[in-house]
Formats: C-alpha cells, sequence, structure tokens
C-alpha cells in the first residue's frame, strides 16, 4: 500500500516535472523580452519608466497629459557584461537617460557573447529584436552579412569625427571603407610577469623580454633557479596566433585581411605561420611553453606563482593586480626576431551594432546613445572601471594630462603597444566569415602541435584547408 | 486480465489527447524540423538556404572532430552507466536495511535528484577546483594526485563522470529502493531456510527479482549520459579542454547555437536521435531478454 502510494505520488511528481519544462521549452520569448511589443506603442512605456526624463523637462504638461510622452522613443540594449561591468554599463544608461529626456535606453544582460549575438539575431526573425546588440569581434563578419543592420556610419549626422576613434580599434572594425558597428569595449593581449621571480633569478626587473628568444632564456634562468616549474602559459591561443600574424606585419587571410572584399583563403600555413608554430613547439618540449586551455585557465599557473609568463588578453589586467600576491609587470608581445616588419597588436573585445527594424526615431536614439558613450567623460570612467581601452583620442589624451598612465603604467603598456605600430591592412588584424568555427580550427591545430607533437606544417595544413572550406560555405550563402 | 471496455467512444481519445498534442508540439514538429534543415546548409539568420543533400552528413562522419566527440560520449556514458548504477545499487541494499536513523539516510540519498544540473556543476566545480577547490586540495595532499580538471583530459573527464552519476544517485536509489522492498520475503526467507548466506542470497535471489529494476534503470542512465548532461558541462568544463569533454549534446549545442551553423548541427541531432534509438531497440532485444518479470 504504502509502495503504491509512493509510486503515485512519484508518477505525479515526473508529470509535473515534464509539464515545468514544457512550459520553460514553450514560452522563452515572451519572458526573456516583454518589452519590444510596448516599443511602438509609447504610452504603455511611459509607465513603466515614471518618468526620469520628465522630471528633466521644464514643461510639466507631460506629467499629467498621457499623450505627450508620444515623444519618448524607448531603446533596449542587449549586452554581454556581467558582474561589476553589468553594473557599469547600467550606470552609462542613467546618466544617459537623466541628461537626455526622451529617450529611454533600457540595457538589458542577454548572457554570454555568443548568445547575446544568436539570442539578436534570432529575435530578429521573430520581430522582437532590441535595437542595440552588443557583438564579440568574431561575430562581425556575421553581424555585418546579416542584412539585418543599419551600419552605424550611416547613423553619424556629422558631429562624430571617426577620426577621433582611437586608430587600431577604428581601423579593426571599418569593412569596405567605413565603421559598420560602434566600437565599445576593446582589449588587446599583452605579457604579464612576475617581477619578484626576475629579482630572486637576479634578472632585471624593469627589462621584459622582448622577444620569444628572450622569453627562452629567461624562462631558463628562472626555472634553472628552481623558482618556477615551467615559463609561460597563453590565453587564448589561437587569438594569439592571429596577434603574432599582426604583430608581425603578416597577412591571415587574402582580399587585404578580408577588409577590401571578403576573405575566401587563409595563410595559416605561410612561411611565418610554420615559423611561429615551430617555435612554440619548440618552447613547449622545453617545458617553457605550458599549455594553458583555451581561454582564462592559463591565468591560474602565473598567478599561483608556477609560471614567471603569461601572454593574455589586456582585460585580464584587473583581476591579475588584484589576485597577484607579487609585484607584475606588463610588456609588448613577444616578436619572433628582426626578419619580418613591425606590424601592431590586434583589437579584441565587442562592437554595438543597430539593428534595421528599428525605427527612424529609435536609430536616431541609439546614435545620441553612442555619442554619449563616446564622450569623453564616459570613455574614462568606462576604462577606468573595466580596463578596456577608452575609445575616443581626447579620453586617451585627457589620461595622460590627468597622470593616470604615470599612476598605473600597467595600464599604459597596452596603450603604447596599439599607438606605437604600424597601420598596414596586415597589422589591423583579420575579419573572417563564420569566426567562431575557424578559431575553433586553429585553437585544434596549437592543441595538436604543442600538446601532441604534431608536425607544426601537417597541422597547419589541415588548418588552412578546413578553414577554406569554412569560408567558401559562408561566401556560399551570402545574397 | 480482460481488457477494460470504456463505455464512451470519444472519451479515450480526449483523455489521450494532451499527451498527444505535447508529443507533437515538442517532439514530432521539432524533429521533422531537424531533418529538414539537416539536409542544408543554413546562413547564420536563418534566411538563406542552400540544399546540400547528405553533405553534412557525410561531413560528420569523416570530421576527426566528431569521431572524437563520439568516442568520448560512449567513453563518459560507459562510466556513468556501469558505475553510476553499481554505486547506487550497492547503496540502495545498505538503505535498505533496518538500521538506525535510515530514513533520514535514505532522504540524503535522494537528495541530489532534487538540484539542477546548473547547481551539481556549481557545487562540483567549485569543489574540486585546482587552485581553491576543497576537493582538489585534500586530494592532492593525501595521495599526491594532482586533480586538474581545467587543464588535465582525463581528470576533466572523470570529474564530468563523477558529477553526473552523483545527480543521478538520487533517482537510481528511489527504484532501486522501491524494487527492493517489492521483492517477495518468502523467497528470501525460502533462501535462508536452505542455509544460503547474505551474498548467495543477493546473487541467487534478490539480483534476478531486481532485473526489471535494473534494466529500466540502465536505459533512463544511457539516455541520461547521452542527452541530458547537457547542463554539467556548459558550467562545468565547457567541452575542455582542448575536446576531452566534448559530448555529443555538447558539440551539437556549440555549432548550432555558438557557431550558428544550424544545417551542421541538425544533422548532428539527426545522427544522435538514431544512435539513443538503435542504442535503446538493442537494448530491449537483447538485455530485455534476461530480464526476469515476475
Amino acid at each position: 500500500m504504502k509502495l503504491r502510494q509512493f509510486q503515485i505520488l512519484f508518477s505525479l511528481m515526473l508529470v509535473f516535472a515534464m509539464l515545468l519544462t514544457a512550459c520553460a521549452q514553450a514560452t522563452p520569448a515572451p519572458t526573456e523580452e516583454p518589452a519590444p511589443a510596448t516599443t511602438e506603442e509609447p504610452a504603455p512605456a511611459a509607465t513603466e519608466e515614471p518618468a526620469p526624463a520628465a522630471t528633466e523637462e521644464p514643461a510639466p504638461a507631460a506629467t499629467e497629459e498621457p499623450a505627450a510622452p508620444a515623444e519618448t522613443v524607448e531603446i533596449t540594449f542587449w549586452h554581454a557584461m556581467s558582474g561589476s561591468r553589468e553594473e557599469i554599463v547600467n550606470g552609462i544608461a542613467e546618466r544617459f537617460n537623466a541628461t537626455h529626456p526622451g529617450i529611454v535606453v533600457k540595457p538589458e544582460y542577454t548572457g554570454s557573447y555568443a548568445e547575446t549575438v544568436t539570442k539578436g539575431l534570432a529575435a530578429y526573425r521573430t520581430g522582437t529584436a532590441p535595437t542595440i546588440v552588443q557583438s564579440y569581434e568574431v561575430g562581425t563578419r556575421t553581424m555585418y552579412d546579416s542584412g539585418a543592420i543599419v551600419p552605424v556610419y550611416t547613423l553619424n549626422t556629422g558631429d562624430v569625427d571617426w577620426e577621433e576613434v582611437v586608430t587600431p580599434i577604428r581601423k579593426y572594425y571599418t569593412l569596405e571603407g567605413n565603421l559598420p558597428c560602434m566600437p565599445f569595449n576593446s582589449s588587446t593581449a599583452m605579457i604579464y610577469y612576475n617581477k619578484d621571480m626576475f629579482e630572486a633569478a637576479g634578472l632585471d626587473p624593469n627589462v621584459p623580454p622582448t622577444t620569444w628568444d628572450d622569453i627562452e632564456s629567461m624562462s631558463k634562468a628562472i626555472m634553472d633557479a628552481g623558482l618556477a616549474t615551467g615559463g609561460l602559459s597563453m590565453g587564448w591561443p589561437a587569438w594569439i596566433f592571429e596577434q603574432m600574424f599582426a604583430y608581425h606585419d603578416q597577412l591571415l587571410a587574402n582580399n587585404d585581411n578580408g577588409r577590401s572584399a571578403i576573405a575566401s583563403e587563409v595563410y595559416l600555413n605561410s612561411e611565418f605561420g610554420v615559423k611561429m608554430m615551430t617555435r612554440w613547439q619548440e618552447l613547449a618540449d622545453d617545458d617553457i611553453l605550458v599549455y594553458g586551455g583555451r581561454e582564462y585557465a592559463a591565468n591560474d599557473p602565473f598567478l599561483a606563482g608556477q609560471f614567471p609568463f603569461l601572454v593574455q588578453s589586456t582585460s585580464s589586467l584587473g583581476g591579475i593586480l588584484k589576485s597577484a600576491t607579487f609585484k607584475v609587470g606588463t610588456a609588448f608581445l613577444p616578436r619572433l626576431g628582426d626578419e619580418y616588419p613591425q606590424g601592431n597588436s590586434v583589437i579584441g573585445g565587442a562592437c554595438l551594432w543597430v539593428f534595421d527594424s528599428a525605427t527612424p526615431e529609435q536609430q536616431a536614439a541609439a546614435w545620441e546613445f553612442f555619442k554619449f558613450t563616446f564622450s569623453t567623460e564616459e570613455a574614462i570612467t568606462w576604462h577606468k572601471g573595466t580596463g578596456y581601452f577608452p575609445t575616443s583620442v581626447s579620453a586617451y589624451e585627457q589620461l595622460k594630462t590627468e597622470g593616470w598612465f604615470e599612476e598605473e603604467p600597467n595600464h599604459a603598456t597596452a596603450f603604447n603597444q596599439i599607438l606605437g605600430g604600424a597601420d598596414t591592412p596586415a597589422s589591423n588584424g583579420v575579419i573572417l566569415g563564420d569566426f567562431v568555427t575557424i578559431r575553433d580550427i586553429v585553437g585544434a591545430a596549437i592543441e595538436e602541435v604543442v600538446v601532441n607533437g604534431m608536425d607544426p606544417k601537417e597541422a597547419l595544413d589541415k588548418a588552412t584547408a578546413d578553414t577554406n572550406q569554412v569560408l567558401a560555405d559562408y561566401i556560399s550563402l551570402l545574397p | 486480465m480482460s481488457q477494460t471496455r470504456f463505455p464512451n467512444r470519444i472519451l479515450p481519445y480526449l483523455l489521450l489527447a494532451p499527451m498527444v498534442v505535447i508529443v507533437i508540439i515538442f517532439f514530432l514538429y521539432p524533429s521533422a524540423q531537424s531533418l529538414y534543415l539537416s539536409v542544408f546548409r543554413v546562413s547564420p539568420l536563418g534566411d538563406r538556404k542552400i540544399f546540400v543533400g547528405l553533405e553534412n552528413f557525410t561531413r560528420l562522419l569523416s570530421s576527426k572532430d566528431y569521431l572524437n566527440s563520439l568516442l568520448v560520449s560512449v567513453r563518459f556514458a560507459g562510466i556513468v552507466v556501469l558505475f553510476g548504477l553499481s554505486a547506487s545499487l550497492v547503496s540502495a541494499v545498505i538503505a535498505n536495511q533496518r538500521l538506525r536513523g535510515f530514513a533520514v539516510y535514505r532522504a540524503l540519498m535522494i537528495w541530489p535528484y532534487a538540484l539542477s544540473p546548473a547547481i551539481a556543476g556549481l557545487v562540483w566545480g567549485l569543489m574540486m577546483n585546482p587552485n581553491f577547490g576543497l576537493g582538489a586540495v585534500l586530494l592532492k595532499r593525501f595521495t599526491g594526485i594532482e586533480f586538474n580538471y581545467l587543464t588535465n583530459g582525463t581528470s576533466a573527464l572523470l570529474f564530468l563522470a563523477l558529477a553526473a552519476m552523483w545527480k543521478m544517485f538520487g533517482y537510481n536509489i528511489v527504484f532501486f529502493l522501491a524494487g527492493l522492498q517489492g521483492l517477495p520475503t518468502e523467497l528470501l526467507e525460502a533462501a535462508s531456510l536452505d542455509g544460503a548466506g547474505a551474498w548467495t542470497k543477493f546473487w541467487r535471489v534478490t539480483f534476478p527479482l531486481l532485473s526489471p529494476t535494473t534494466f529500466f534503470l540502465f536505459v533512463m542512465n544511457t539516455l541520461y549520459a547521452f542527452f541530458e548532461v547537457f547542463g554539467l558541462v556548459h558550467i562545468t568544463t565547457g567541452g575542455g579542454p582542448g575536446q576531452a569533454t566534448n559530448l555529443l549534446v555538447f558539440n551539437l549545442y556549440k555549432d548550432g547555437f555558438i557557431a550558428m551553423n544550424v544545417g551542421y548541427a541538425s544533422a548532428q541531432s539527426i545522427l544522435l536521435l538514431i544512435m539513443v534509438a538503435t542504442l535503446t531497440i538493442l537494448q530491449f532485444r537483447y538485455a530485455g531478454e534476461k530480464v526476469h518479470y515476475q
């Protein structure tokens, strides 16, 4: 009897659980995005936002008459900034809303970069897209080719001089001569090193490595002194491989790295690529380069004081300075010797896109918001709060006169690196279609070489063939 | 047993209707859609399609990464089913004895099933974090074993299997306990009278009588290991390091929702469906024959 009751109870629970999952699957769209329906009719929007705009307005008529708020334009902004970054984004929106009567920006955190782009495009298909969506750098081509966006340069009413955008950032996102999106958060890669270890090994902590040879000899000195079990690990290895091409002014794809026209062929297995990969394999064979995964796991051995060097995104700087128990130094990316010209390091991060489903008023409002994020003051707040580059030149100048870079020399490293580099298609970095899959292919090739000891040429030949196939597939789908 | 007859001819259909509707909406329609998309190459926005025939399938089956993913899944399912079921059976037999406070033990054992995969993943991820996780640190201090699921592929797969087994533990125990309590006591008493020890009684009487439950759980755990561990992977290893924990479901997610290759991902879901269907049919054919129903 007891068992019987139990069985009944259990099956009821199962049914209930199934219903729950069914409901959860059935209604993702309305729970995530209840707002867009209201954006076309400004009246209900005003009830949700109890008029932060109206308080600024000297004419009090608006607060009483429901007809007046017809002027209020509401725009949603989907982004992937989590944690403390989300608070900073919300802060920007609040300050914007307070100073721009008639416009309400609603930032919404929509998950990781990949999830944000996927959700944005899915919402576009169902007619519930936000006005602004943030896309990471590898999503650039996907967004550009989607046919769902309004290029940002067409929204510029002449009040922003594009020359004001820090050159390497502007050049990275420029396709066919124009900026299709508004650069928002940008970072690059650099070397982090453990100054305490340098001192203990008798090296000068103020003379960082400049070449891969330096990394090798310095690592050896530190490892021989018994201070470390390895030399360096790298975060985002496939991205670092891209960085190396640009940093040595080597084209990674045809059509000017995919900028004058879409790239259809990559040069991963060029003489330079093979040489770089071979160098990494040599370092791995000597236990100097230790594979540290595809994202941020590489930071751990560096922070634990096991390795003296780390090659990682500058966006890790804040976290590393906070958690390191030793003095941290930063330096430019290592070079492969002098036979290759000086290029530049590549921008990573994300850009803001406007969907063409937004009304003209919303598009104009989005442009107002972009101008606001681009203003000197906001760009400085953004940089200090997140560690990302300030996008505008005047913000950079202002920070310099404030003496910020003297206080925070590690923040200056990345900046000096990108500002000191060359400005050629090769050093601006590559833009590819279906870049996510391609990064995966290159990441796998690096693993084969560094971890499994595969011949670098063989691994890169395969990666090149696979990548060219991915590009051909991508191009076949273009209109 | 004679067939029950409904006086009303429409009522049975009405009673069945909700389930039929659910199956159509959440199973048949999406499956048909996947089957359709699997022969196309689809643009990220989904507005442009090119018919490619079976190209997605031939590419998958000749892709080293996909075959590796298949191997990883089979290994993972093997560990989860074999060790997970053994551990649950042993625990259920112990919990079935009239020990003091057994109700508390039972409740505690069933607990993990109530957690969402995301929470299970977080708990295990924190516990086994190589830098500050209590589990990993203690393991290293007492056995010298370096358990780094973030950079070591073998550790990562074991870690994931451990968390998956733990999560399924409660579900298995509930069924094993119910099965154990439903066993006819006469048979066990008879065996005792014949002088059988606890070991013999278990293997000769309990285990064969329990076979319907074991078989059911075998099927359920296999499905679980192939289909339902996505949340766990997503929150802990993300398929890494390298491809070490890139299970079939996770690979599908990456291709479909990160890289937005919908056609390619649909082909994978069709393959996955075929695999699991075949597996289940085989299990019913061969393992099912050995099951003793009372």
